[in-house]
């Protein structure tokens, strides 16, 4: 406390001044009154019960004096317009950042409430510490980027603050101290604080790094907890390949904690349990449960952890639950074009699922616009001694004998023909020739291929690719032999090479988004989604909570982000199918997010970068204090003036 | 009276001040006697002048007892009827008619002078209209001024104009000295040669001998009236903005006492204070006293009448 205005010698001097003034008024006032009355035996008779009384009027006659000099003792600290130390320091601008990531929902050691809650308190510490210069602007990081209080003075900030909650998912530190350094760059002592409790991904590690890097002075304070926690990091369901009526559904859940947990898993589809298992994780270790061959027909999947005992889970709920959906039965697309005289080729086709749907088309009419080719999803070309379509169909192919006619190009070039190839290696690892045996397979004649880089050499003959998958835009499966000049087609191999392909290619293709992560924005195609995507220019977007909100659709893609998990319905508002609805799983499923240990160490932090303790409040934010000092005085004398008047402290 | 004479009424020291004498029997004082008298004979309609009966036998009119004859009797009196028809000798008796004497004993103590002297001259005023009536009734008045150290008196007179006497006596007695009923009453019933109507004019602001005053002239067979003067500023303090810290100065002279004034304390000395004159009026009924409380915000003669019309005095 410093005083502003006169010496503590001028203070002392008027207050001595002033106190004996006021000790010889009040003596003065001691004096009693003398009231002349005829029946002072009678007044004897009725004062005689309130002696008891006299030492308290005594006491409030001595309160009254003593109140007098605190009355001027206010004044004279007031001429001395005294100011704490904080107050003449140069003005400060500072940034708050909280961290809100679903860590800070874990317990903390400091405070009996949440992560969250100690950085509030450290908050709030900060806002009552501000002079009457300091501007302040509270940031909020979570999955988004929230400003809990705008810039402003102390007392605006701390009647505007907003105490946020934890979101799932990471903290987006990069855009919070991005915010932080635009709102208080320019303005005088600019300075930023993090608030975390350090348990950051990579990215966000990088931005406190930066933000400590920077010409911005940046410290940082920890919150610290145990790191306890038991997350699910994966949960997905998936239909067999080989019955798409039944699914399995699998669970992936981790002890990131320090001590064994015992958990039970309890899986439940369209709210009806379908498993339970409870099990023992010992620290750090993962484990995966997969509940097998469960009705497709129930759509929505709810993983959810709990304690045997019934106790919550220590670390935030966030990631004790998890949502799947099942991918819809989508058909897969097959075209071939052949001039009809591989039999064997069309009967290995015919084998394939239900939901691959087949068609047939000749040579002649394989031209570019042909429907069941742009709506192919994969085109086998069986021509024989035909010429190749050319151009060749926007769609993952299968060729066999592409260079039959050699007046017809091809991606994959021709090295040279080969009379009576023998197929002497095999990539067995590869899907599309694994279960298969080729090495005794006799061939007429077949034709070898120039390869290039990140071509993938199926099978060999004498060390020449004659069987080639090359991957770009689309996949080109290119077979150097016919068939009809093998016994291939009387073998168990060719039906399950057909099989493999087709199944290769319908994996290639844009997977089923089975669940998004939350925060991260993401550009998702409404055919990835499930969704029919001609003519759709908005779908619906309805969130878990409720809450519907409109999004425009640029060629079949749009831009997605979900802030809480649990299950986003979409539904297109327009287009050839209005109406349409399809289930998105939300879900946190982060072991960076649920992981709570603190990962500053890795910063290699300063000590000048940590923040210190929690700094003690202003004794007044707002006004001089000798303003206060003043009011205070005017307080006292009205109450005076009050019980005065009204013969209370006469 | 206004709050603000109230408040002057009792400021320190200055309640002990007297008016001044000069219009205390003004020429409205002497209209209101007039009217007085004449609203009193309408009251005593019917009666002699000067004729209350005692219980004396004596040279009345009216027969009263006949005794034996004795010597010495005068023979005027012996029922001759009685004699010729019984041989009996009898004289006949009569009673005796005189005058019954009225004294007004008017207290001039010190506490009979606080708030300017308010309850003196209205016991002053009162005096002088009882005194006014009973002249014009041909009684004797006698009036007597006492207080602790003073004892003034003016001996009995008669007839109408001897009223500027009373007047005179007094305008011209002093005041002050402490409250002595009891000795001054004592005094009064050894000087009466003739006992009588005696009326009392006080605050009775005397703990212990208030009562006995009155009882000692009812013992020397006075016919004792009270009429105790009151401010009811004094008996009721609350009226006045007195609060705090005091120092309390009897009147008369007692020790000073500093006493916290508060509202609760005003309230139990105004209780105090109507317990006190509650028992004095119980003692003067159970005792067949006429007693007649008298605030002095009552015009003295709306008091007189009052006193009039409920009896036992002046008839």
């Amino acid at each position: 406390m410093t005083l502003a205005g006169w010496t503590l010698a001028q203070i002392a001097t008027v207050f001595g001044i002033g106190a004996m003034g006021i000790t010889g008024l009040y003596l003065l006032k001691m004096r009693r009154r003398e009231v002349v009355v005829p029946f002072a035996a009678l007044w004897e008779r009725v004062t005689r019960e309130s002696e008891t009384r006299r030492l308290w009027r005594k006491l409030r006659r001595l309160l009254s004096w003593i109140i007098q000099l605190a009355v001027l003792a206010a004044l004279c600290f007031a001429l001395g317009d005294p100011r704490p130390s904080s107050w003449l320091r140069d003005p400060v601008t500072l940034a708050v950042v909280v961290d809100r990531s679903a860590s800070m929902a874990g317990p903390s050691d400091s405070e009996p409430g949440s992560r969250l809650d100690a950085a509030m308190a450290r908050v709030r510490a900060a806002l009552e510490a501000l002079g009457p210069a300091d501007r302040v602007v509270v940031i909020a990081a979570g999955a988004e980027v929230d400003v809990s209080a705008p810039l402003g003075v102390g007392p605006e900030a701390r009647a505007n603050l907003v105490p946020p909650t934890p979101q799932p998912g990471e903290a987006d530190l990069t855009g919070a101290l991005a915010l932080a350094r635009n709102a208080v760059a320019g303005q005088p002592g600019p300075k930023i604080l993090i608030i975390t409790d350090g348990a950051l991904d990579e990215a966000g590690l990088f931005a406190t790094q930066t933000c400590m890097a920077s010409t911005i002075p940046c410290v940082l304070h920890r919150v610290t907890g145990p790191p306890d926690n038991l997350a699910i990091t994966a949960f997905a369901a998936r239909r067999y390949p080989h019955d798409r009526e039944h699914v399995e559904v699998l669970t992936e859940f981790a002890n990131l904690g320090d001590t064994a947990v015992s958990v039970v898993l309890e899986v439940t589809a369209d709210g009806v349990s379908v498993g339970q298992r409870q099990l023992t994780l010992e620290p750090g270790t993962q484990a995966r449960q997969i509940l097998p061959d469960l009705d497709a027909a129930r759509a929505r999947f709810v993983a959810k952890l709990r304690s045997p005992q019934g106790r919550p889970l220590a670390g935030p709920l966030s990631d004790d639950e998890a949502y799947a959906v099942v991918p819809p039965l989508r058909p897969y697309e097959v075209t071939l074009v052949t001039d009809g005289t591989d039999l064997f080729l069309e009967a290995a086709l015919l084998t394939l699922d239900d939901h691959v749907r087949l068609r047939g088309i000749g040579p002649d009419d394989a031209v570019a616009g042909h429907p069941s080719l742009e709506r192919a999803d994969l085109v086998i070309l069986d021509v024989a001694d035909g010429p190749v379509p050319s151009p060749l169909p926007d769609a993952h192919l299968m060729v066999f004998d592409p260079w039959r006619r050699p007046d017809r190009a091809f991606p994959l070039e021709l090295a040279r023909e080969v009379r009576r190839p023998i197929l002497t290696e095999q990539d067995r690892k590869h899907p599309i020739v694994s279960h298969i045996v080729l090495k005794d397979t006799n061939l007429a004649r077949g034709t070898t291929f120039e390869t290039e880089p990140g071509d993938q050499v199926l099978v060999r003959t004498l060390g020449e690719p004659i069987v080639v998958l090359r991957e770009r835009d689309r996949g080109i499966l290119a077979l150097g032999f016919d068939p009809r000049q093998t016994d291939l087609p009387l073998r168990v191999a060719f039906p399950l090479l057909v099989a493999n392909a087709v199944t290769y290619f319908e994996r290639l293709q844009a997977g089923f988004v089975a669940s998004v992560p939350v925060g991260s924005t993401r550009e998702l195609s409404l055919s990835e989604l499930g969704l029919v995507d001609e003519g759709v220019t908005r779908i619906q977007v309805t969130a878990p909570s409720g809450a519907q909100t409109t999004v425009p659709v640029d060629r079949g893609r749009v831009r997605l982000r979900a802030l809480e998990p649990g299950f986003m319905t979409l539904e297109a508002v327009d287009g050839s199918l209005p109406g349409t609805q399809v289930d998105l799983a939300v879900n946190q499923a982060n072991v960076a997010a649920s992981d709570l240990r603190d990962r500053t160490d890795q910063l290699d932090l300063q000590a000048d970068a940590m923040a210190g303790p929690p700094p003690g409040a202003a004794p007044v934010a707002d006004d001089p204090i000798w303003m206060t000092l003043l009011l205070l005085v005017a307080g006292i004398v009205a109450v005076e003036w009050f019980s005065y008047h009204r013969r209370v402290t006469v | 009276m206004s709050l603000r004479d109230r408040l002057a009424n009792l400021r320190p020291r200055e309640g002990t001040e007297v008016v001044g004498d000069e219009d205390l029997f003004d020429e409205g004082f002497m209209e209101r006697l007039e009217l007085l008298q004449v609203v009193a004979r309408r009251l005593f309609r019917g009666q002699y002048r000067a004729e209350r009966k005692t219980r004396k036998v004596g040279s009345g009119l009216e027969f009263a007892d006949h005794r034996e004859y004795s010597p010495g009797d005068d023979i005027r009196n012996l029922d001759w009827n009685v004699l010729m028809r019984l041989e009996q000798a009898l004289v006949r008796l009569f009673e005796e008619d005189e005058d019954l004497p009225i004294r007004v004993i008017i207290d001039v103590s010190e506490s009979m002078t606080t708030g300017h002297g308010g309850k003196l001259r209205y016991a002053r005023q009162v005096g002088a209209a009882l005194a006014y009536v009973g002249l014009a009734n041909l009684d004797r008045v006698g009036l007597t001024c006492m207080s602790g150290s003073i004892h003034e008196t003016l001996p009995a007179v008669r007839g109408k104009g001897r009223i500027f006497r009373v007047f005179e006596f007094l305008r011209s007695v002093p005041t002050g000295g402490g409250t002595d009923l009891r000795a001054g009453c004592k005094r009064v019933a050894a000087e009466s040669s003739q006992p009588g109507l005696t009326v009392v004019l006080s605050d009775f602001y005397d703990l212990a001998g208030a009562f006995d005053g009155l009882n000692m002239l009812r013992f020397r067979k006075h016919d004792p009236v009270a009429i105790q003067v009151l401010d009811p500023v004094e008996a009721d303090p609350r009226q006045l903005a007195l609060r705090g810290d005091v120092s309390l100065v009897d009147v008369e002279g007692s020790e000073r006492r500093d006493v916290t004034l508060t509202a609760r304390t005003l309230a139990a000395y105004a209780q105090a204070h109507q317990r006190f004159c509650e028992q004095l009026a119980a003692s003067c009924r159970s005792r067949g006293i006429p007693y007649f409380r008298a605030p002095i915000e009552v015009p003295f003669d709306d008091l007189v009448l009052r006193m009039f019309r409920r009896g036992g005095i002046l008839q």
